[in-house]
């Protein structure tokens, strides 16, 4: 365990969608130093992408508190946590959501925009970054000419490419054959590590769990952690 | 952290065009589909307003910069008042310059129609007229402009040349009485001196070549600093003869302005709700579009992209795609308005080619006024593009960023106690009066009526879809069901269609009630067989007054009618009566009437026995509205002197706006001792031949150029006119209807295209590919219905409002209603085919193989 | 002014003619030699003549000592086009008025002008005796004085004008010479020494003034020949009671066309002048911001065996009549000087010293 200031710190989360039914979170507690890579896996059903989202601040919990480098998000309001998701969060979804309008550069491109980098820098950040993830030459392209594999490796330099502190990853590779899956999963771990951010890993899948530092289990309403 | 901002700005505007310009590139047919909602708007608006600013709307004598600008304006009718009141106002110590004038509409000789002369005293008149002096001084080389200005002969305007095809040496022959005068073309003013078609001369010509020697009509005043105009004016209406008033410029010019200005302000507001149309369509457009692009929208929250920055981005599409649609609109207005303004003066170009010279002046650029509707335009875009942005960037990211999130949004409120509110509020204020001439609030109640419909269309069209039969057919309840399930989605996509399409019925249902009305109108009024009229100042017809000039003289009335084959003649003679200084002139009718007969030849609404010993006159319905006069009363009239009727009833007249009065000519002979006449209605002999009678008419030398028509034929003149004026209105309408059904379809298309998994598996189910298109075009069907039941509706709603209130209102007469089932039923079953059509073509494309690959992504 | 007027309106009249056959030419009177004026009648209007003036100059001294120069004119014309109209509007005679003030303290003139057809009564020239009128302008004569009233739109004047001297009549008595043609020529007459009481309004503030003035009067039909292109004029009331009328027409280069002249004694000795005993040598130039021509304003005069130096009151003393007349002239008080000392002040006029104008 790490003795200094966590990165990420959850305290007794709860968050539940129906007044009549039990919370879907219960009482999770978890911390997260800087350069930490873990997994969060669990079955269908059991609050994986509810708890992602409250932890992106896309959501916003029904008690405890989540602290960012000891920031309470939730005294954040809407576009002060936005503010902190455009500077210190990476995202890589499941279904992707690469823009299909904009090429693989412009995609990647986004987060450095939306900070304002001068397009010089922009351009040479993008295309280390398309390098790192092997797409180096395929920064014109549209999304609909790349393979699933690809779409996903676009997604990861767009989470990255602006150095996030924390990665937040919801089944990277839901939608991935496991070969390419394997790739894409060893790209997400290396470039983390090269650019030393934390990242929370969600899956169901035990293989992509165990490619992670550390594993979680989410059961029954509570996180606990797997040896 | 200045220097930081402006990068950031500079920045986030990169990004705001990428992402824009990106989208709209990856979608040229919405992005084709969008601007041509716009630019149909900005079109509509623009061609009612180019036409309703035309010349054509004010050909009478608005806008002459001969008015010049006096301070007050003693006024008489075209027989006027005798010249020692201007020696009297003249010297009058409150009086600075007086200029008197002689304004008369002359008959011409050899052609059609009358001319508007000014006679003037240009020594006098030139303090008054500072703007038109130097064209007035510039004389033909060798001539000398004081002997320009007190010349024997006339100047026309260039309008007025162009027309009689004169220039500068020739003779105008115009009649004057029962002689010819020759007036010789001393010149003709530059086109920007005066737009008007008219012709000047000099005052002691005109009163000598065109008979009125020692008459005036009209005297403009300067006063002196310290007199007060109004005062002044009030103080010298005793002093002056009857049927004489003294006007300030502000009450001549309301005068002039409220013989259009009904006009102006209706096709005004119809411009505007073409608008409008248009920023609905666009806002259904948009939000649809919004909703297909909800993750990339909620990748770009989660990314980083606040709500504001988000809205902004959003509203900056909208104003991108108005400022193009809205240049592509305003050219289109441009030539529409040309086009139409040379289609509706074909009928009446005859006399000069003024339909071609106002396409021309319309296709000549007005660089303001483009500018203005560009910037309507643009804003109407961008307030229709807010509102679906600012729900898009209220979306929670969260939901739509779920892998597989289909379902199609159905959040966002409802306003249906707020629109059956403004639905009765609306419905209220129809009820109250007009306010200054203007039915304001009935304009108000449309407006209400309009947005509380569409207020209220999401809750009517999930009722009536809910209340659609189930069929028992699967297809058509699968449809049925997919319709259900969306309603609010299609209220949107239907809003703009249900705006059009009431409009089109409220429009229809207005037109035709008024154009039974005119048709029994016309029958009622031009009861004779033949008609004759001397030369009249409107080539449109319109007008029954003639001109100032020409009158059928005694001896030529009794050769008329005893021409063979004429059984009887009603001689009329027109002349106009000035009885308040701000109002225009009411239109005097002595013709053949007594009260015995006043029922069969007039239109009267409703009558009173006149007392023995009263004479009676009748009065038209905006006489009544405008003077509050009613029947029964007794009025008092400027004809030979101050002389009192009794108002014996009330009738319909489509013809003069500014009020007409008729009495019986005898009555008005021996009153005036004018025995002259400037309309005849011949009825024939039975057996006769109108053509024979004609012809033997035309024998009469005297009779050349004057009008004589057989009465089917000036009716089916003056109802042509009447369709031709009401088809733009129609051909308007029907092509914001066709756009509203094109949104419809390309949404149908979107639809289409996102529920691909749910035809897939309805294929795996057994649906034949032809049963999908049947359910598709069942939908379309259904769509259509909703949109027509209730589009029929309120168009139903709105057409009260138009024909009792605002017709009523804006041109002080009455209207009998009367429904067009046939057209009505003919315009539900054309949008009925075009709905299901148009979703039926769009589906058939968004299924086909090469739509299946470019909607390949899942937004 | 006056040459001006006359040379445009009789070229217009040629023209008008030949371009305007249908109207009836009207048939002027001729000026001849000979024919001795008679008074009273004389002093009133000559409607047959194209062209009639009358026209009064002069130096008047407000109550506190501040000099004015004053203008009042009024001209009568008869138009070619007598085509026999019986409307009261018809323009057989128009009538137009100039009236200007000269004020050091302005540095230019306050000038209005009026124009108007006789028709009415509303405007006029009377004939047996001088009365003329023009809405509220009115000249008019009574046995030995004249009243001149002028309500102008910043300015007025209400002048009662006294004869002291018996008339100059200009010419071959009273048979005045344009040119070479013996049919270009005026009946002309003067009134100098007329002493002047009354009262002049500037800007609604009314002041007693008095003064010395000149009055001419003058009709004629054809008048100059189409050579001519301007005319200098002076007349000049001498301290010691002597009178000085002096003109010279220019032709188109300006070199001399035409000249003449009267002048009278102290003792009342007459003596014409001919065009050679006339010279008007320019001196200083003054030029206009409002139209940019160049008016000489300092003269040396040689009329017979007197020599004067003329130097006006102010040099702007323009007038811009082209909404009436069409001309732009300079019409201003001088001060006539010999030898630096002075003998007497007057009017002088300059016309024709702009590009070549469109005339009535």
């Amino acid at each position: 365990m790490n003795i200094h200031t966590p990165l990420l710190k959850c305290e007794a989360l709860r968050k539940g969608y129906r007044a009549d039914r039990p919370p879907i979170l219960q009482d999770i507690n978890f911390e997260l130093a800087a350069g930490d890579y873990i997994a969060i896996s669990g079955d269908s059903g059991v609050g994986k992408s509810t708890l992602l989202n409250l932890l992106a601040g896309l959501d916003q919990p029904d008690g405890g508190r989540i602290l960012l480098d000891g920031l309470d998000l939730g005294a954040l309001d809407d576009d002060a946590m936005t503010l902190l998701r455009r500077q210190h969060y990476g995202f890589v979804f499941q279904a992707f959501h690469v823009l299909p309008y904009l090429t693989v550069l412009q995609n990647v491109e986004l987060p450095l925009q939306l900070l304002g980098v001068d397009s010089r820098q922009r351009l040479e950040r993008v295309q280390q970054m398309l390098a790192a993830v092997g797409l180096g030459d395929m920064g014109t392209r549209y999304p609909r000419e790349l393979s699933g594999g690809e779409i996903q490796r676009v997604a990861i330099a767009r989470a990255l490419v602006h150095g996030p502190r924390l990665l937040l990853a919801d089944e990277p590779t839901g939608n991935l054959d496991p070969r390419t899956a394997h790739g894409v999963l060893q790209v997400l771990r290396e470039q983390l590590a090269a650019r030393g951010g934390a990242g929370i890993l969600i899956t169901h899948s035990p293989t992509v769990a165990a490619s992670a530092d550390r594993r979680y289990l989410l059961d029954g309403r509570s996180l606990r952690q797997l040896e | 952290m200045n220097h930081q901002s402006v990068a950031y700005w500079r920045s986030a505007l990169a990004l705001w065009r990428r992402l824009a310009l990106a989208q709209l590139r990856q979608q040229p047919l919405r992005l084709w589909l969008s601007l041509l909602t716009v630019a149909i708007g900005v079109a509509l608006c623009t061609t009612v307003w180019l036409i309703s600013s035309s010349a054509l709307l004010e050909f009478s004598r608005a806008g002459s910069r001969l008015a010049g600008d006096a301070e007050l304006s003693i006024r008489g009718s075209a027989a006027g008042f005798a010249e020692t009141l201007y020696a009297e106002l003249a010297r009058d110590p409150a009086v600075q310059i007086a200029s008197p004038m002689l304004e008369l509409d002359v008959a011409l000789a050899d052609r059609p129609g009358s001319l508007h002369v000014l006679g003037l005293d240009l020594l006098r008149a030139a303090p008054l007229l500072p703007s038109l002096l130097p064209s007035l001084l510039m004389a033909p080389t060798g001539q000398s402009p004081l002997e320009m200005l007190t010349g024997d002969g006339i100047r026309l305007s260039a309008a007025a040349a162009r027309r009689l095809q004169l220039q500068a040496g020739d003779e105008l022959p115009v009649l004057v009485g029962e002689q010819r005068v020759l007036l010789a073309v001393l010149g003709v003013l530059p086109e920007d001196a005066e737009a008007a078609s008219l012709g000047i001369m000099d005052i002691a010509s005109a009163q000598w070549r065109l008979q009125r020697l020692g008459v005036l009509n009209r005297i403009d005043l300067r006063l002196n600093a310290d007199v007060d105009a109004q005062r002044f004016g009030a103080q010298l209406q005793s002093r002056l003869p009857a049927g004489v008033v003294a006007v300030t410029p502000e009450t001549a010019n309301t005068r002039v302005a409220s013989a259009t200005r009904a006009y102006r302000v209706n096709l005004n507001l119809l411009a505007l709700v073409s608008l409008l149309t248009g920023s609905l369509l666009l806002l259904a457009a948009q939000s649809l579009s919004l909703l297909q692009r909800r993750s990339s929208l909620a990748l770009l929250r989660a990314l980083g992209m606040t709500r504001r920055e988000l809205q902004w981005a959003l509203a900056g599409e909208g104003a991108v795609l108005g400022l193009l649609g809205s240049l592509i609109g305003v050219l289109l207005g441009q030539l529409a308005s040309a086009a139409l303004l040379a289609w509706i003066d074909a009928e009446f170009a005859a006399a000069g080619s003024i339909g071609a010279q106002l396409a021309q002046r319309m296709l000549s650029p007005h660089p303001l006024i483009w500018a203005g509707f560009v910037l309507l335009g643009t804003a109407s875009a961008t307030l229709g593009a807010w509102l679906p942005a600012r729900e898009a960037a209220r979306r929670a990211p969260a939901l739509a960023l779920k892998a597989g999130d289909a379902a199609v949004g159905t959040e966002g409120r409802h306003f249906p106690v707020l629109g059956a509110m403004l639905l009765i509020v609306g419905a209220a204020l129809a009820w109250l009066p007009a306010v200054a001439g203007l039915p304001l609030f009935g304009y108000l109640s449309i407006a209400l009526l309009l947005f509380g419909g569409l207020l209220l269309s999401p809750a009517i069209c999930g009722w009536l879809l809910a209340h659609a039969p189930r069929s028992g057919v699967a297809v058509f309840d699968i449809g049925l069901a997919q319709l259900r399930g969306s309603r609010r989605q299609i209220a949107l996509n239907l809003a703009a269609v249900i705006v059009s399409f009431s409009l089109m019925i409220a429009m229809a249902i207005m037109v035709y009630s008024f154009r039974g009305s005119f048709e029994l109108w016309l029958q009622q009024s031009l009861p004779a067989d033949l008609q004759l009229r001397t030369n009249g100042n409107d080539p449109r017809g319109n007008d029954p007054r003639g001109n100032d000039t020409r009158t059928l003289s005694v001896n030529e009335q009794r050769q008329l009618a005893q021409l063979p084959g004429v059984a009887r003649a009603d001689f009329i003679r027109n002349t106009r009566l000035l009885l308040r200084a701000e109002r225009e002139p009411v239109t005097l009718s002595a013709r053949d009437a007594t009260p015995e007969r006043s029922a069969t030849a007039l239109p009267v609404l409703h009558s009173v026995a006149p007392p023995a010993g009263a004479q009676p006159v009748w009065i038209s319905e905006a006489m009544q509205t405008i003077y509050g006069t009613q029947a029964g009363d007794i009025i008092e009239l400027p004809v030979g002197g101050r002389t009192r009727w009794f108002v014996a009833g009330v009738f319909r007249d489509y013809g003069l706006g500014g009020g007409a009065i008729v009495m019986p000519r005898e009555a008005y002979i021996a009153a005036s001792g004018d025995h002259g006449a400037d309309q005849a209605g011949l009825w024939l002999t039975s057996g006769a031949d109108v053509d024979a009678v004609i012809a033997a008419a035309r024998t009469l030398t005297w009779s050349r150029g004057m009008e004589l028509l057989a009465t089917p034929e000036l009716r089916a003149g003056l109802l042509r006119g009447f369709d031709r004026v009401f088809a733009i209105t129609y051909l308007m309408e029907a092509a914001a209807v066709l756009i509203g059904l094109a949104g419809v379809a390309l949404a149908g298309a979107a639809a289409t295209a996102a529920r691909r998994g749910e035809f897939g598996m309805l294929r795996h189910l057994g649906l034949l590919r032809r049963q999908i298109l049947a359910m598709l075009a069942g939908e379309g069907l259904l769509m259509g219905a909703v949109g027509m039941l209730y589009g029929l509706l309120l168009g139903c709603g709105l057409s009260l409002v138009l024909v009792y209130v605002v017709n009523r209102q804006s041109f002080n007469w009455s209207i009998d209603l009367a429904m067009p089932w046939w057209q009505l039923g003919a315009l539900c079953a054309a949008l009925l085919v075009a709905a299901t059509v148009a979703n039926l073509l769009s589906a058939r494309a968004a299924l086909g193989v090469g739509a299946l690959r470019a909607v390949r992504e899942d937004w | 002014m006056r040459s001006w007027l006359l040379c445009a309106l009789s070229c217009a009249a040629m023209l008008w003619a030949s371009t305007e056959p249908r109207a009836a030419e009207t048939v002027y009177p001729q000026v001849t030699p000979g024919l001795a004026l008679q008074f009273p009648r004389d002093h009133g209007s000559h409607p047959d003549f194209r062209l009639e003036w009358w026209y009064l100059t002069g130096w008047l001294q407000t109550a506190d000592g501040q000099p004015l120069g004053f203008q009042v004119t009024f001209f009568r014309l008869r138009p070619t086009l007598a085509s026999g109209n019986p409307s009261a509007f018809a323009p057989t005679q128009l009538l137009i008025a100039h009236a200007a003030i000269s004020d050091p303290a302005r540095g230019r003139l306050w000038s209005d002008q009026r124009i108007a057809r006789a028709a009415l009564n509303l405007a006029g020239a009377a004939e047996g005796d001088t009365n003329v009128w023009l809405d509220r302008w009115r000249l008019t004569r009574e046995p030995s004085q004249y009243h001149a009233r002028i309500e102008a739109s910043d300015f007025a004047l209400a002048l009662t004008l006294e004869t002291t001297q018996p008339m100059l009549l200009n010419g071959e008595r009273g048979y005045s010479r344009k040119g070479p043609q013996p049919q270009s020529a005026s009946y002309y007459y003067s009134l100098p020494q007329l002493r002047v009481a009354g009262s002049v309004t500037r800007d609604g503030r009314a002041t007693t003034v008095s003064g010395l003035a000149w009055l001419d009067h003058e009709w004629s039909s054809e008048y100059l020949e189409p050579r001519a292109a301007g005319w200098d004029w002076v007349g000049l009331n001498l301290d010691d009671g002597s009178a000085l009328m002096a003109f010279r027409i220019r032709d188109r280069d300006g070199r001399n066309f035409w000249a003449g002249g009267t002048w009278r004694d102290a003792a009342g000795r007459t003596e014409v002048l001919r065009p050679e005993a006339v010279q008007f040598m320019p001196g200083r130039r003054w030029r206009s911001l409002r139209t940019g021509i160049e008016y000489p304003v300092e003269w040396t005069l040689q009329a017979g065996s007197q020599r004067f130096e003329l130097q006006p009151l102010l040099d702007d003393q323009e007038s811009d009549s082209r909404a009436t007349t069409g001309a732009v002239y300079w019409e201003g008080a001088v001060i006539a000087n010999r030898d630096g000392r002075r003998l007497g002040r007057g009017y002088l006029e300059l016309t024709g010293y702009g590009s070549p104008l469109r005339l009535p």
